[in-house]
């Protein structure tokens, strides 16, 4: 999955660690989401959403969907 | 008395009052007052405040292992010390395996720790312990068949080991792979 997790997070200014702080995870975690090596759970999907007042899909585009 | 004093200087030009310098009508220096006060504008706030915690919440967790490690060693040896004392006592069986209690401990103190790790760190254990599984049953297999070849026969005590080396080697691995 792609996502704009990043630019984002650049546009208010805040590190890898205030999200996660935020979203209640590691940095680690948010990082690997980032790179793209971690899909997060819906759960944590939704978070993110929330976090940024935005919706899913605004942040994340799945890639080679089959629908 | 007092009127007297000032009317009639003292004559001793030690006690007389100074003459400031800026007062005299030929003075090349000027008068000056103390500026008033310029009201700054206090600078923004903008050092956040670091939540300072003691250690027993920060280190909570490598506290307990500690303690249950050192738990485990003292009830270790106090144990090998006692059945080497009485090696043909009847409840000797009793006394070598009370190391396990602590042990259990610190299995227990793991398995706490993991229920409060995030989903990818939950991810990452289970592949570390999947790591540790695979390579402790292929090790443990062979080893197996080695000895029914003729390889002296290894104490059972060096699985638990194998399978904590394993595992920490699988958590770096794994680790390492989502950064």
């Amino acid at each position: 999955m792609k996502n704009r997790l990043r630019v984002l997070r650049a546009e208010l200014a805040w590190s890898q660690a205030e999200l996660a702080a935020k979203l209640g995870v590691s940095r680690q975690t948010v990082n690997a989401i980032e790179t793209g090596k971690y899909d997060p759970s819906l759960p944590l999907a939704f978070s993110l959403a929330k976090t940024f007042k935005r919706q899913i899909e605004e942040i994340f585009e799945a890639e080679g969907s089959r629908v | 008395m007092l009127s007297m004093t000032e009317q009639t200087p003292s004559p001793n030009p030690a006690e007389a009052p100074i003459d400031p310098l800026s007062t005299h009508p030929a003075s090349p220096f000027l008068r000056t007052e103390v500026p008033p006060a310029v009201a700054f504008a206090s600078p923004p706030n903008v050092v956040q405040q670091v939540p300072i915690y003691s250690t027993w919440v920060v280190y909570r967790t490598q506290i307990e292992f500690g303690l249950a490690i050192l738990a485990y060693l003292m009830v270790l040896v106090g144990s090998v010390i006692v059945v080497q004392a009485n090696p043909q006592a009847g409840w000797r069986y009793f006394v070598v395996v009370l190391p396990v209690a602590p042990a259990g401990f610190v299995i227990w103190l793991t398995v706490r720790s993991l229920a409060k790790l995030d989903e990818l760190q939950k991810r990452i254990q289970m592949q570390a312990f999947a790591f540790a599984l695979g390579w402790t049953a292929l090790i443990t297999f062979g080893y197996g068949f080695l000895e029914g070849a003729g390889l002296p026969h290894l104490n059972w005590t060096y699985i638990l080991p194998l399978i904590a080396v394993l595992y920490a080697l699988g958590a770096v691995i794994f680790t390492w792979r989502y950064r």
